[in-house]
């Protein structure tokens, strides 16, 4: 009976389990140091902020990109899918369409980016490596050409702040609503990977692109859809965030590319196939917002924040792969 | 499992390729004929449309131009053949270009506070490496992925960068930068002679030597090469370290051309990426090659040219350089023998 209990306790901290949960216990222990260096950190106030501010947008998009991942693919056109959903809402909205049109026309637009590199990748047989980074090329172009060289869009007169505040202010049940949406996305994006027949076929992409063509799944359709949906989630974050900040900044969605990508390899860590997964992620994204909250509550400057952010995710990556051994 | 996918997957190709091999070679054929067509097609555009493309002096413009961005693509080329060309797990160097920035800091910077010329030299190559080590630690010893690895390298290194220069342009000029810079010999610019020896000793070294055909073997399926007595970590590991020497060596042409080191070296990473897996498509099995590498470099280098030529508004540039890369890479991928 004891040897079985210290058995038990002996496999609990082994490394196998040290090196899967190396990404929960570092976010414990972050948040355990950052409140004794910091009186401010664990408020209310302030997590709500960081979850507000840091979370939503950036875990929209990582979940876009989980989805990619996941089907073993890359896109590093988010942020292009970010500023195109951004761009068409803010000028219709400029243009004086009205709100339901504008934000229509975004996620369109975001599609249409989508789109795009599904075209690239399923019918013309580009990597999607050099597909999306074509894309990336093109639509940083198209902004330029579109606002005159990178000249913002600022929407600061009366009717669109009420305009704005009716899309992010608004309180559901107690909830802001971009919350709201993110719940709304993340359940949708756990639905959509986890428990249903897509899914399945997006993980299969992802284990066994041999084996996945081979057994008669409609590859390219359901590639699409997986591009499509990325590019689709990174509109929402769009519309979110020129609302938030009541304007269009050219090239601005491009801040997300490499968090998102972070956050979802990150987020492999805590699987024991080293498989994207939508929990994954959101930690992924939780630990990359407090790591940055944090350090600018403990009061370092941006420059070493930056160094900052970088030691501790490379630190937790070696704990969670270096502790796993050569095991691929 | 991955690999036992692409073994199935080989295994099926040779049974229904084995027939029809000279078909197969055709199409191979066609595949390089393809890319460097639309390449060829290109230039003989500009060649037509802009007055003084095909001017010789242009030329050499073009290749004194793309002198770093080439000797950085060449680092980056190297990792992506030893670490596999896989779009997640492949090797790939995203501190590459923040890498460079942090050598340019620290030569500007060790310059101006008054070293010798060998002494900033080596700590500018010494940085470099060092920072290639790190990578190598982490991908080849704790096994992190390397997109990953180096995303965390390049968070670092970036701020590393920041922290020495405090964000502003540190001016620096000495008579060794300058004869980069504007020196010439025999009527080529020294940053022309860097580019074209550096690429000379890359074939060389990749392509005429054992250690240039390991290094292809570890990257295209590490057991075999593991198995066959090649040691594969040492290999992945040293394409990193290479990857670190090519961004000191790097930053030191950046640093002579523009007379200092200057904030932003780290946008340099998109076109790093473009020119070396760009290069991919001018080889026969989709690696990068020395030859590949040097054709896309310029390739970049004389579109960006042309349309100056052209005088094209420089906001179309990106987009019409992103829309001809992906036109060069479809050429390829549509001649390519059906793969999944």
């Amino acid at each position: 009976m004891s040897t079985q209990a210290q058995s038990r306790a002996s496999s609990f901290f082994s490394a196998e389990n040290i090196s899967r949960y190396a990404v929960v216990l570092a976010f414990a222990a972050l948040l355990v140091v950052f409140s004794v260096a910091s009186p401010t950190f664990f408020t209310g106030a302030n997590l709500y902020n960081v979850l507000l501010n840091n979370v939503v947008l950036l875990a929209i998009v990582a979940l876009g990109m989980t989805v990619v991942i996941t089907a073993g693919g890359i896109d590093l056109s988010v942020g292009v899918s970010v500023d195109m959903a951004s761009m068409v809402f803010i000028m219709l909205l400029a243009a004086g369409y009205g709100v339901p049109l504008g934000i229509l026309a975004g996620l369109c637009a975001a599609g249409a980016v989508g789109l795009l590199n599904a075209v690239l990748i399923t019918r013309l047989k580009i990597s999607p490596f050099l597909a999306t980074l074509g894309v990336l090329f093109i639509g940083q172009s198209v902004q330029q050409i579109a606002t005159g060289g990178g000249q913002p869009i600022y929407l600061v007169t009366g009717e669109f702040a009420s305009i704005f505040n009716a899309i992010v202010r608004t309180q559901v049940l107690g909830l802001p609503m971009p919350l709201i949406i993110l719940v709304l996305c993340l359940g949708a994006v756990y639905a959509a990977l986890h428990h249903s027949v897509f899914g399945r076929y997006v993980r299969a992409f992802g284990a066994q692109p041999g084996v996945a063509w081979y057994s008669g799944i409609r590859v390219p359709f359901n590639m699409s859809m997986v591009y499509v949906a990325c590019g689709l989630l990174c509109g929402v974050a769009g519309i979110l965030l020129s609302s938030t900040v009541r304007s269009y900044v050219p090239l601005s969605g491009n801040a997300f590319l490499l968090d998102a990508i972070g956050a979802t390899f990150i987020g492999t860590t805590i699987s024991a196939e080293r498989r994207p997964s939508v929990i994954g992620t959101l930690l992924g994204v939780a630990l990359l917002a407090i790591v940055k909250n944090g350090l600018l509550l403990v009061g370092w400057n941006f420059y070493w924040q930056q160094v900052g952010v970088g030691v501790l995710v490379f630190l937790i990556l070696a704990l969670s792969f270096g502790l796993r051994g050569r095991n691929h | 499992m991955t690999t036992n996918g692409e073994m199935a997957m080989s295994g099926m190709e040779s049974a229904t390729v084995a027939g029809s091999a000279r078909r197969k070679a055709l199409g191979t054929m066609l595949v390089r004929l393809g890319a460097i067509g639309t390449f060829a097609l290109i230039l003989a555009y500009f060649a037509l449309m802009a007055p003084g493309f095909l001017n010789f002096y242009n030329i050499l413009n073009v290749v004194e131009q793309s002198a770093i961005l080439g000797v950085l693509a060449f680092g980056m080329s190297v990792v992506v053949i030893g670490g596999g060309s896989d779009v997640q797990t492949g090797g790939i160097d995203l501190s590459l270009a923040a890498n460079t920035g942090l050598c340019a800091a620290v030569f500007a910077v060790s310059t101006a506070s008054g070293f010798s010329l060998p002494v900033t030299f080596a700590m500018t190559i010494g940085a470099g490496v060092l920072v290639g080590l790190l990578n190598a630690v982490a991908v080849v010893w704790l096994n992190i992925l390397p997109l990953l690895a180096t995303l965390a390298v390049m968070n670092v290194v970036a701020g590393a960068e920041l922290i020495l220069t405090q964000n502003t342009v540190v001016s620096m000029a000495s008579d060794f930068t300058m004869n980069i810079a504007t020196g010439s010999f025999l009527g080529v610019s020294v940053l022309a002679w860097c580019l074209i020896v550096f690429t000379l000793l890359m074939v060389a070294f990749l392509h005429f030597t054992g250690t240039g055909l390991r290094l292809y073997a570890v990257g295209g399926h590490p057991e075999a090469a593991r198995a066959a007595g090649i040691n594969v970590a040492a290999y992945v590991g040293g394409t990193y370290v290479f990857a670190g020497l090519c961004a000191g060596l790097g930053s030191i042409l950046l640093v002579s051309r523009l007379s200092a080191s200057t904030p932003g070296t780290g946008e340099l990473l998109l076109s790093i990426i473009a020119a070396a897996l760009l290069g991919t498509v001018f080889s026969r099995r989709f690696v990068p090659t020395a030859g590949g590498t040097i054709l896309s470099t310029l390739f970049i280098g004389f579109l960006a040219n042309g349309f100056q030529l052209l005088n094209v508004s420089s906001y179309w540039v990106t987009g019409v350089q992103g829309t001809l890369i992906l036109l060069v890479v479809a050429a390829t991928s549509f001649a390519k023998p059906s793969e999944r």
